[in-house]
Order: C-alpha cells, then sequence, then structure tokens
C-alpha cells in the first residue's frame, strides 16, 4: 500500500537539486559564516621541519602583540588534551602511537600544529604567530617505507620499537574460501608479477576545514566543517572528557569532503581545549595551505601484485602483498583504509586463491586516512591493471580475458574467494553498451593504422571493468572487521500539523543532494509535495542518532531508513484514517496522499488532515498518539556492489609525452535510481576525482620531508577546461540487499577510471616497449618512459 | 592567508605614484593587478611597508597607435589585449599568449606591464615581449627612460627597474603583413604556467624564411631568446626540415631549472619540440 | 637533499686552505649579510634574501665542528630559521682540498635542508631562492678568483649559472689580503648561507 501512478513517481526523476541555490551563492551557514557574542580567532603554528625534538618554545612574545588574548603551546595542555582517536585497529595488536592535538616535545610531520594564538581578529592572531619563539632539534626523517622498516631504521616514535603499526593478512586457503595459494601459485602456467604505486593524494574539497567552539557552563557547542558530526560528538567526549550529554555538536551545510572531512581532527580538539581554557567562543578555519600540509591525505601504498593463470587463459591465484603508508599518526580509520581495498582485489573475477598481507608502516608524512574510494580504487587499479599485464603475457586480447573469467550474469549472488557475497550484476550487459557507445571496433583499426604508419600521437585504449563493495554496513561485518562504529542509519519522518514534513536523518550530507533524494522517497511514500518536505540533519540535538556519510552508504542505508520511517507514518495514518472515516483498516486505500474507504465514494481523508486531526487530537483511536511522526532504523543485511564498464581512448604525443583524453564512455551499475541528475552528477566528478589520480594529482615531499605541492599550484587539481566531456549511460541491477534496491554511487566513477585510463596510456605505449607509467602520468614520465627509463 | 599589515597608496598621476614609491623606499612594491604579488603576500613570503596601486592611473590604461608601434599602457589588462582590435592587427601574437595566462579571473584583474615588471621567466608575456622586441617606457624620480625588452630582464623575479620607478607603457613594434607568429605553450592543465613556452614570428620570402625570431619561457632565469635557432632560420628553405634541422638548436644557451614539472634535460628536448612546432605553425609549413 | 661540488682555484693548497676556511673574508661577498658576533670558531648573524617581492631573513649559527689541517678538510655545521618563523635551514659540509698540479681542487659535500614555506609553496621557489642568493655570492667570488691569472674555477655538475660566468672579470679583490675590522663586522654571514654559496656550482635536482 503506497502511493501509485495516478501522478508521476518522484523517485526516478531527474529532480534539480532543492539544496543548490544557497550552497553554490554560499548564501547559508559555512562554519566560518558563524560569528558568535564576543567571539575569538585562533591561529596555529604549524612545524616547519618534519621529525624534530621540540628543544625550546617561548610564547611569551605573541602574547605582547596588539589584540592577542592569549597563547598557548603544547606544554598548557599536555595533561588534558588526551589523543585523537583511531577507531579502526584492524589487527589485535595494532600499534596505535599516542596522537597529541598540540605537538607538546616533537614533532612527526610537517604542519603538526606545535602553538596557537588567540586574539580579537584573525589578523592579529596570525601576525602574532612571527613572535613565537621556538627551536627544533631536528631528527632523520623517515620517508621511505621500505627503508622505514628495516633494521635499525630511525623511529617515527622513538617510543615504539619499529615503524610497523600492524599486519594484515588473508590467505583463502586457511579462510576456507578457496584454494591454498602457495599451491596455486606453485602450479600456475603463467605468472605475472607487478609493483604499482599509489602515489599520496590530498582531498581537495571546496571549502577548508573550520570550526567554532561555544562553552557555555558546563556544556560545550561545536560547529565544524565535518563528514560526521554524530562520530566527533562520541569520541571527542571519550576523548576530552566531556560528557556526551553536555556536548553538541553541529555540522552546518559542509562544502564537500570526498573523505577528507570523515576524520575526527587535532584542529578540533584543539580549538574545543583553548575556548574551555578561555571560557570564550573561538573560531579557527584555515587556509588551503594549511589543509595541504595538516589535513590528512590518502592512497600512498606499494603495491606488489603477482596474478596466474592457465596457458588457455583461466584465472587461477593473485597474490597481493601492500606497504601502505599510515603517516606519522593513526586517524580515525587509517589503517582500515587498505584493509577496505583487501576484498576487491579480485574484482569482477573468479580465482582459486587468493591471498593479501598488508603492512601499516609510519613515516613522518602527513598522516593518510579515506579519500573517495578509499582503498577500493587502490585495489581495482591493481587487479585491472594487472589483468592488462597478463593479457599481454598470454598473447589474448584483455576484454576477452575478462569475459573469460568474470562472474557472469546468471550466477548472482556469487560468493568470491574472499568470502564476500555480490549481491547483484551484469558485466556482460554494461561491457557491451560501453563498447558500443565508444565504437570500440573503429577505435581499434585506427589505432592499428597509426601504429602503422609510425604517427607521432598513438593512439591507446583502455579497459577498466570494475566491481565496489559500498553502503558500509552491516554492523555485524563491521564489527568483524575491528571496525568501532556501526554500520546502520536512522530516520525520523514528522508530519507537522499544517501537513508540512520535517524529515530528519542521520545521514549528514556534505554536498550529495540528500535534501532533495530524501525529499522524493519521502514525497513518494506519503503522497506530498516534493517542495513540503524539509530534510533536517548535521546537529546532534535535531538528529541525535546516526553514522554520518562516507563510504557510498546515504542511499543504501540512510535513504532506506527514511523509506521505512515513511511508510510507518503511513501506517499510522491508516489508523487514525479509518477511525475518523468509521471503517476496518483493511477496507482503507491510500493513493497520493489520500485515504480513502473502498468501496465508500466522498470518504477520504487526505494525509494532511489527518495530520491536523493528529494534532488537535480530539478524537483519536485508542493507543494512538496525537502526532503523526514515526521513526525506523536500518541496517542492511549485506553491502551491495554496484559496478561497470568504463572505456577511455587517448591521445599520446610520443614526442612531448603529453596524454589528451578523447573518448571516455562509462555504463554504470548502481541498481535503482532514485534521482538520474545526482547520479550523473556523482559520476562525472567521481571520474573526474579517478582521472585525477591517473594523470595530474601527487602529494610529494621532499629527501627533509617537506610537501613540495604546498598548494594548488603544484598541487595539480584538474578542472572542467581539462577534462573531455564523458558519455555515461547505465544498466540496473537492483541490489538485493535493502529494499530500495539502491547501490552507492559516490564513489564508482574514481574506483573505475583511474585504471582505465593508465591502461589506454600503457596501451598506447605498448609498441614502444613500455608496460607501465607511474601515476600520475604526467608528460615528462611519459617521455622518460619512451626515453627507456623512469622517474 | 591574512598578509602583514602594509600602507597602501593609490595615486591617480603617474607622478605621484613615483613620488610615494620614493618616499616608501626599498620595502615599497608596486601593485599592478596583483595576479602574482597578493599570493605571495597572502603566504608571507613578502612583508612590503607600502604598496603603492596604479590601478587608479587612467593614462596607463588602453592602446593606441603610434605609427610604427602600438603603445599599451601598463596597466592594460590581459583580457582587454587579448580583445584589442589593434593588437589583434599589428601584434597578434601578442594576443594569442595573453589569452593563455592563468584563468578568466586572472586575465580580468592582471596587467600587461605588472606580468612584465614582474619577470617571472615562466610568464608568457616577458617572453612575447622579449621576441617582439619591444621597449618599455619606465618613469622614475629624475624623469623617463626607454628600456629595451632585452635588456629590461635581468634574472628571475628581477628587471632594470629601481624600486621608486614605473612601468607605464610597453611599445610593441607592428609586424609588417609578411610577418606571421604563433606562441606554443605546453603546459599541464590550462591554467598553468608553461612547462616551455615558444614565441615565434617568422617573415616569409618567396618559399623561404627571410628571418625568424623565436623566444622561449621557463627556459632560464629570465625569458630567453633562441639565437642559434633564428640565425639557423634566416635563409633557410621554409620545409619542414629545414625547420627541423634550424630548431634542434633551440636549447642552446639556455639554463633551464629542474621542478616537479620537469627536470633540465625533458625542458630542453621540449624546447627543440616546441620550436619547431611553433616555427611551423607560424610559417604555415605542414609538418 | 645532498649536494656534491667540485671547482679549482689557482693557487696552492696552503693558500687556498686559508683563503676558503677564512669566513670572514669569503663572506664579505655575500649580499644582505650582518654578523651578529663572533665567539671563536661560532658565528651568529642574518641574512636577508630578497628575490623580487620574496622576503626571507635567516638568523641563525655556524659553527667548525671539524677542522682537519692535515687532511685540509672541514666540516661545517650551521643552522638558521627565518625570523618571521617561515622554516628553518641547515646544513653540514665537508670541504676537502685537494692539490692539483700548482692548483687546488675544492671538493664540496652538503647536506642541506630547508623547510617551510620557501620548500613548500610556489613551482619552487626554493630552488630560484637559492639560485638567486649564490648566484649573487659567485658573481663576487668568481671576481675574486680571476684577479689570478688562470682562473678555472667551473662546475663540475651541468648547468654552471650565468652569474659565475658572466662576471669573471669583475674588478679583483685578492682572496687572501687581510680583511679589516669594518668589513668583517659587515660580511660575516651565518654559515647556512656560505655553504649555499657551493651550491651555485650546481643547480638543484629533486
Amino acid at each position: 500500500m503506497t502511493a501509485t501512478a495516478e501522478r508521476p513517481a518522484e523517485i526516478g526523476q531527474a529532480r534539480r537539486r532543492k539544496e543548490d541555490a544557497r550552497l553554490v551563492t554560499g548564501r547559508t551557514m559555512w562554519t566560518d559564516n558563524l560569528t558568535l557574542p564576543g567571539m575569538l580567532h585562533m591561529a596555529i603554528l604549524h612545524s616547519p621541519v618534519a621529525h624534530a625534538r621540540i628543544t625550546r618554545i617561548d610564547v611569551s612574545g605573541a602574547r605582547q602583540r596588539p589584540g592577542v588574548v592569549a597563547a598557548f603551546s603544547g606544554q598548557d595542555f599536555k595533561d588534558v588534551q588526551g589523543t585523537i582517536p583511531c577507531a579502526w585497529p584492524v589487527t589485535e595488536d595494532t600499534v596505535v602511537p599516542n596522537h597529541p592535538s598540540i605537538a607538546v616535545d616533537q614533532v612527526n610531520h610537517v604542519g603538526e600544529s606545535v602553538a596557537v594564538v588567540v586574539a580579537r581578529s584573525k589578523a592579529e592572531a596570525q601576525d602574532a604567530l612571527e613572535a613565537i619563539d621556538i627551536e627544533y632539534e631536528p631528527l632523520p626523517p623517515v620517508l621511505d617505507m621500505e627503508a622505514a622498516l628495516a633494521d635499525g631504521a630511525p623511529l617515527v616514535h622513538p617510543d615504539l620499537s619499529s615503524n610497523k603499526s600492524f599486519t594484515w593478512e588473508f590467505e583463502s586457503g586457511s579462510a576456507g574460501t578457496g584454494r591454498a595459494i602457495d599451491d596455486v601459485l606453485r602450479d600456475a602456467d603463467v605468472t605475472v608479477t607487478r609493483r604499482f604505486r599509489q602515489q599520496r593524494l590530498i582531498p581537495a574539497f571546496l571549502e577548508p576545514r573550520s570550526t567554532v567552539v561555544q562553552p557555555q557552563g558546563e556544556g560545550v557547542t561545536v560547529w565544524s566543517s565535518t563528514q560526521v558530526p554524530h562520530v566527533l560528538r562520541t569520541l571527542m567526549s571519550l576523548s576530552l572528557g566531556i560528557p556526551e550529554h553536555k556536548l553538541r555538536v553541529i555540522a552546518p551545510d559542509v562544502g564537500g569532503g570526498f573523505g577528507g572531512k570523515l576524520q575526527v581532527t587535532p584542529e578540533e580538539f584543539l580549538t574545543t581545549l583553548v575556548a574551555r581554557r578561555l571560557g570564550k567562543p573561538v573560531k579557527y578555519t584555515e587556509s588551503r595551505s594549511e589543509l595541504m600540509m595538516s589535513g590528512h591525505h590518502g592512497r600512498d601504498q606499494i603495491q606488489d601484485v603477482t596474478i596466474t593463470a592457465t596457458r588457455d587463459g583461466r584465472l587461477t591465484g593473485l597474490d597481493v602483498h601492500i606497504l601502505a603508508d599510515m603517516g606519522a599518526y593513526l586517524r580515525l580509520i587509517t589503517p582500515g583504509i587498505p584493509i577496505l581495498g583487501a576484498f576487491m582485489y579480485n574484482g569482477i573475477y573468479k580465482f582459486d586463491a587468493y591471498r593479501f598481507v598488508c603492512d601499516g608502516v609510519f613515516t613522518t608524512k602527513t598522516p593518510t586516512d579515506a579519500v573517495r574510494g578509499a582503498g577500493r580504487p587502490e585495489a581495482t587499479f591493481a587487479i585491472e591493471r594487472i589483468v592488462d599485464e597478463l593479457a599481454v603475457e598470454l598473447g589474448m586480447d584483455p576484454m576477452d580475458l575478462r569475459r573469460k573469467n568474470w562472474i557472469t550474469h546468471d550466477q548472482f549472488p556469487f560468493t568470491t574467494v574472499t568470502g564476500i557475497t555480490y549481491d547483484s550484476g551484469n558485466y556482460e550487459a554494461a561491457t557491451d553498451r560501453a563498447l558500443d557507445l565508444i565504437e570500440w571496433d573503429e577505435l581499434k583499426k585506427e589505432q592499428a593504422e597509426r601504429r602503422a604508419r609510425h604517427d607521432t600521437v598513438q593512439l591507446g585504449l583502455g579497459i577498466s571493468t570494475f566491481s565496489e563493495l559500498c553502503g558500509w554496513a552491516p554492523s555485524r561485518l563491521l564489527g568483524a572487521l575491528r571496525y568501532a562504529g556501526g554500520g546502520w542509519e536512522q530516520a525520523t519522518v514528522r508530519v507537522l500539523p499544517t501537513g508540512k514534513v520535517e524529515v530528519v536523518t542521520g545521514a549528514s550530507p556534505h554536498g550529495q543532494g540528500n535534501e532533495t533524494t530524501w525529499s522524493q522517497i519521502v514525497a513518494d511514500r506519503l503522497g506530498v509535495p516534493f517542495d513540503d518536505v524539509e530534510v533536517l540533519h548535521g546537529d546532534t540535538q535535531t538528529s541525535p542518532r546516526g553514522w554520518d556519510t562516507y563510504g557510498s552508504r546515504s542511499a543504501a542505508v540512510g535513504a532506506v531508513a527514511v523509506s521505512n520511517a515513511a511508510l510507518r507514518v503511513v501506517e499510522k495514518a491508516k489508523r487514525v484514517a479509518a477511525h475518523l472515516l468509521e471503517a476496518s483498516e483493511d477496507d482503507m486505500e491510500f493513493v497520493d496522499g489520500k485515504f480513502s474507504v473502498r468501496g465508500t465514494p466522498g470518504a477520504e481523508k487526505t494525509i494532511q488532515d489527518l495530520a491536523f486531526e493528529a494534532f488537535a487530537a480530539h478524537d483519536m483511536p485508542e493507543g494512538v498518539e496525537p502526532n503523526l511522526d514515526a521513526e525506523a532504523t536500518f541496517d542492511p543485511v549485506a553491502l551491495s556492489f554496484p559496478h561497470g564498464t568504463h572505456l577511455c581512448a587517448v591521445d599520446v604525443d610520443t614526442e612531448t609525452g603529453r596524454v589528451t583524453i578523447r573518448k571516455y564512455v562509462c555504463v554504470d551499475d548502481v541498481g535503482t535510481v532514485i534521482n538520474p541528475l545526482i547520479v550523473e552528477g556523482q559520476v562525472h566528478g567521481g571520474v573526474a576525482h579517478g582521472i585525477a589520480q591517473a594523470l595530474y594529482e601527487e602529494a610529494v615531499f621532499d629527501d627533509d620531508g617537506n610537501l613540495t605541492t604546498g598548494t594548488l599550484v603544484d598541487y595539480m587539481v584538474p578542472s572542467a577546461v581539462d577534462l573531455p566531456s564523458f558519455t555515461t549511460d547505465r544498466t540496473v541491477s537492483p541490489s538485493t540487499t535493502n529494499p530500495l534496491g539502491v547501490k552507492g554511487v559516490g564513489e564508482t566513477g574514481t574506483i573505475a577510471s583511474t585504471p582505465a585510463v593508465v591502461n589506454a596510456v600503457v596501451d598506447a605505449l605498448r609498441p614502444f616497449g613500455v608496460n607501465d607509467v607511474r601515476m600520475p602520468c604526467t608528460p615528462e614520465r611519459v617521455w622518460r618512459a619512451l626515453q627507456g627509463g623512469t622517474r | 592567508m591574512i598578509p602583514a599589515a602594509f600602507d597602501y597608496v593609490r595615486p591617480s598621476t603617474v607622478d605621484d605614484a613615483v613620488a610615494a614609491l620614493a618616499a616608501a623606499g626599498d620595502d615599497a612594491k608596486v601593485l599592478a593587478g596583483g595576479q602574482s604579488l597578493l599570493p605571495v603576500l597572502r603566504l608571507r613570503l613578502s612583508y612590503p611597508s607600502t604598496l603603492v596601486d596604479l590601478g587608479r592611473i587612467e593614462s596607463l590604461r588602453g592602446v593606441r597607435d603610434d605609427g610604427d608601434a602600438l603603445v599599451i599602457g601598463a596597466m592594460t589588462t590581459h583580457d582587454e589585449v587579448l580583445h584589442d582590435a589593434l593588437v589583434a592587427r599589428h601584434a597578434p601574437l601578442l594576443a594569442q599568449a595573453a589569452a593563455t595566462v592563468g584563468d578568466r579571473q586572472v586575465r580580468h584583474l592582471g596587467t600587461l606591464g605588472g606580468s612584465l615588471s614582474h619577470a617571472d621567466p615562466a610568464g608568457d608575456l616577458p617572453d612575447v615581449a622579449l621576441t617582439l622586441d619591444a621597449s618599455l617606457d619606465v618613469v622614475g624620480p629624475s624623469g623617463s627612460r626607454t628600456v629595451a625588452a632585452h635588456d629590461f630582464f635581468v634574472d628571475y623575479l628581477t628587471t632594470v627597474l629601481a624600486p621608486d620607478e614605473v612601468l607605464t607603457a610597453v611599445r610593441v613594434p607592428k609586424l609588417g603583413a609578411d610577418w606571421a607568429t604563433h606562441y606554443e605553450k605546453f603546459n599541464r592543465m590550462a591554467q598553468a604556467w608553461p612547462i616551455v613556452g615558444v614565441a615565434a614570428a617568422v617573415r616569409r620570402s618567396n618559399g623561404s624564411i627571410a628571418e625568424a625570431r623565436v623566444g622561449l619561457a621557463n627556459m632560464g632565469s629570465t625569458p630567453l631568446r633562441a639565437s642559434a635557432v633564428e640565425q639557423a632560420l634566416a635563409g633557410a628553405d621554409a620545409s619542414a626540415d629545414a625547420v627541423r634541422a634550424a630548431t634542434e638548436h633551440a636549447a642552446e644557451g639556455t639554463h633551464p631549472p629542474s621542478d616537479l614539472s620537469g627536470g633540465a634535460d625533458y625542458r630542453e628536448h621540449l624546447a627543440r619540440v616546441l620550436t619547431r612546432r611553433a616555427v611551423m605553425a607560424a610559417a604555415g609549413i605542414q609538418p | 637533499m645532498q649536494l656534491e661540488h667540485s671547482f679549482t682555484v689557482p693557487v696552492g693548497i696552503e693558500e687556498a686552505w686559508r683563503g676558503l676556511l677564512d669566513i670572514k673574508r669569503v663572506a664579505q661577498c655575500m649580499p644582505g649579510a650582518t654578523l651578529d658576533s663572533i665567539d671563536g670558531d661560532t658565528f651568529t648573524g642574518t641574512v636577508k634574501v630578497r628575490v623580487g617581492p620574496i622576503a626571507l631573513q635567516y638568523r641563525g649559527k655556524a659553527s667548525f665542528i671539524d677542522k682537519d689541517e692535515a687532511a685540509h678538510s672541514a666540516v661545517i655545521d650551521a643552522q638558521g630559521s627565518d625570523t618571521r618563523g617561515n622554516g628553518t635551514a641547515a646544513a653540514k659540509v665537508n670541504t676537502s682540498l685537494f692539490t692539483d698540479g700548482d692548483q687546488t681542487r675544492v671538493d664540496v659535500v652538503t647536506d642541506l635542508s630547508i623547510t617551510g614555506k620557501p620548500a613548500q609553496f610556489g613551482r619552487g621557489v626554493i630552488a630560484d631562492v637559492s639560485n638567486k642568493l649564490i648566484g649573487q655570492f659567485a658573481e663576487c667570488l668568481a671576481g675574486q678568483l680571476s684577479g689570478i691569472p688562470e682562473s678555472t674555477a667551473e662546475s663540475s655538475a651541468a648547468g654552471t649559472p650565468a652569474g659565475a660566468t658572466q662576471t669573471a672579470e669583475a674588478k679583483p679583490i685578492n682572496l687572501v689580503r687581510t680583511a679589516g675590522p669594518a668589513v668583517a663586522k659587515r660580511a660575516v654571514p651565518p654559515l647556512i648561507l656560505l655553504i649555499l654559496l657551493f651550491v651555485v656550482l650546481r643547480r638543484w635536482r629533486h
């Protein structure tokens, strides 16, 4: 019993996002727009050195500067600052170093906070930083992961016995999910081994991080530009000892995150410590260059991958050894990021055996953590790259090799060699559609012609047939992976007396368009106009329960909770309607927001009528409370697995090394689509992000541990003018793990596109004897590969 | 990202600007659009005592025809330059290069004079000024002088301008109808500086190249002329082979930097390839 | 970063030893330097670095941590920091002299680390700042050396900056003349910058 065909369904409509007018004009509550009476401004002095002992620090000079109210060093908070929490120690013996929010006697990466100044204006606070006197005694920087693990290597944390945080292992033979890997490796017909390098990335969201803290009596209110207000509240309470019921966290409108704000940050803690010490509201808003060195980075892995196959091209074994750079500390889910990939290295293929071993390594660099895709782009890159290399080794067409080994549509649900069950999919359909759209055969012909005539500009064709796991849930699985949090999501739907609807969601968005999507779902379920729905989120006081937005989980988990809550409202309204219309509940029909009695024309009540009746409560049925409110919590039974086929054609100028993407086609399957426009936007942004890793972005540290890509001049984030027009299409294989049939889409493009582009670049260079180019494939790297060297 | 405090002066005449600079001493800086200066101020890598903003000096804006040359006011923005009819007719190389400077916002605020005075060897316009044999009008406390572009750029971010001198106008000699030009810029992202940029101007005569000028951006601490290429091209056949042979000399006498965008050897290679392409494009030779 | 340089000066090894390690004298070429104090082998001072709009001012100290008269080798340790907190600079310089006919070859191995904004921001400002600084120094030094016939000061690495060769005919200054107190007062830099002089002979590579 739901709204039916009298009016067009909202679900499936390409609605423009209702939140965009305020977001794109900036006329909204960004954290930095907040001004409180008596509010002070904090500036942070960051360590310019990667690794050093602080031998002297004197902030008294800053206190003499105009407008300065206070200045502090780590010494002032050493007994009360707790530690920045890590919520995902992936093994029982994961080494978790103490992570102060302000360094006390040692700094372990460039950008670490060492002192703060609080002043009446931001400018005065910044000016006074110059008067802080600080002396460092340098320690050797620890920059190379392999060197860091060697005997006698300098230690990032001298109090620890090594630079290793953990070793996490999976092996299909011992897990009972497949054959023993060593047997398969030993018996292999064909073996291909490659080392891939996932460069370090920096999430480049539009709004830098900002925090305002207002202490009032015993209570504290924290506004922060965060993806995770709920997580922040609980962990800040535990770590700083602020009773949770005295702590309110508000994430107002948040200008993007891409995983970079899936964090409980030292800056949030530090602002809170300072505000509580002074008893005054304090704001800290970072600059872009502060963000570049202090906000968490992502990727940075060395991947040693071995794949085996029979001579006729049947995949048999996959052996993966990862070194993952943790940076100097473990932040919220730092160790878990590479482990998220552990279940995806096998991609969409059937293997007999699989092993995954990951060492987490400490270095004197900015800590790493989630960046869009988080673990899955690394896995997808490795498998899609090495399948191409294997195809060359076997003398097979790379698409034929994939077809021969992927899970076919009639085999779902399919339990892979990792033991995880893929819910649904149709790789054949997506691939056939993509090949048609890009005119693959024409391109193949052109490629052959160009190769034959030794054209300066060579054509490369790249494939990525990917799947990913998303909808970070269920809680039981998360617990089994030693993830401290849960995976459920919570929603409340309230029909107000005038018939307008408030939806409270725990999946606080930061640009995803949840207000629009949730409104569409609720409008359909309740039969109310789209514009009559308001979505509330991001304030732990109005939305006390939830696990927030990351891991492509909002729709797959949060939207289902919203839908279920709305359905409960309808159930409740039906009881009220039946009571008022003096009819049996069984005789009630609900169409387009209107209850009517079957067979009794004219006997009807709109849901808006019922909301007011419930509010007045003059005549309520027995046991029904006087409102049309309901809540629901949803915890899926399993993850969901979007997939797709991405094809990329690149022109490579063999004289200059420049790579130009000529055509990019992707056919994605993200299950049921609630809003095609939003899905399209996510795919475009995601593909751009993945292309950025393939061709543009890289965080570079010099030999001293300086981040030499400290601004957007050197850290190259491509924009629309640098990218081609994407051709997108979809197939639909509804998820079987949630009632809406939706799968996540926020990360698919990023996960899929990187190997498609790099495979295309390598394909173009194949006739020159090149079989890899390190990311990002800059013109210089491509040119050097063509010269037979690497750089 | 807030600059350190400074005094701000916004004169309405060149004389007042020069007087303000003289009064402020060595630590004054001229603000001429600010697209390079403001980022440095905001990063606090620069601490001028005074900023003298030329933005209100009307006489420094616009393009006029001065017989054999165009005279372009120093405060003419890149966007104005690239849309100017006189520039399009007599100095299309300048328009083509100006269109590649930064992004749209930068082109609306940044100025030709500011770009030349900043003297970033990776800048597009110093290279073009050098290639077009522009000369630069400079006014100081003791009067005015005109400096050839060749003499103007001294070193990385350094010109012959004294601290109390202001660049007022850029004189760009008109190229005759027998000249053709091309600017070849190689960068990784649309708004980025060139890894290497090549400006070429070629005068063709009876199937050969009578005269050529080639300027290089980001191949040393100043913009450079590829004089070995120019010599080799003078009188050469207007053929792909001849141009290829001549442009093999493009990296001679250069000292390119090594940075995140490329090593010196890669830049030397690019200089040869891009010079060949620029000269062929200017001369209308098919590869 | 480690930088290795080698050059030859047209004087005997003893003369070169005295000359090159007499900081007061060599340092008079360092632009923008002010000496604060000398205490035995330890020097403190400041140096202003200006490149276009970029202005840095380092204050620091330097000292010989090893001087081997017999082997003609010395190790200098230097540390400094920008007075506005923009970063630090530190270096350890191993200098060795070898007789090369009637001339002297100087091998210099420098471990240089520059931190903070100059290293972090904007298209390799660090390389440009260093080149600029050393370019100015080399201009002066090359002039001094050219006062002695058959000067062969040159780099073992590719890409000797223009400054060093352009000014090779500048007016000669006797490398080993006794420096007056006024010169010493004005010109002794923290050794980080003295050390940077050697960088002139080799362009920065990352």
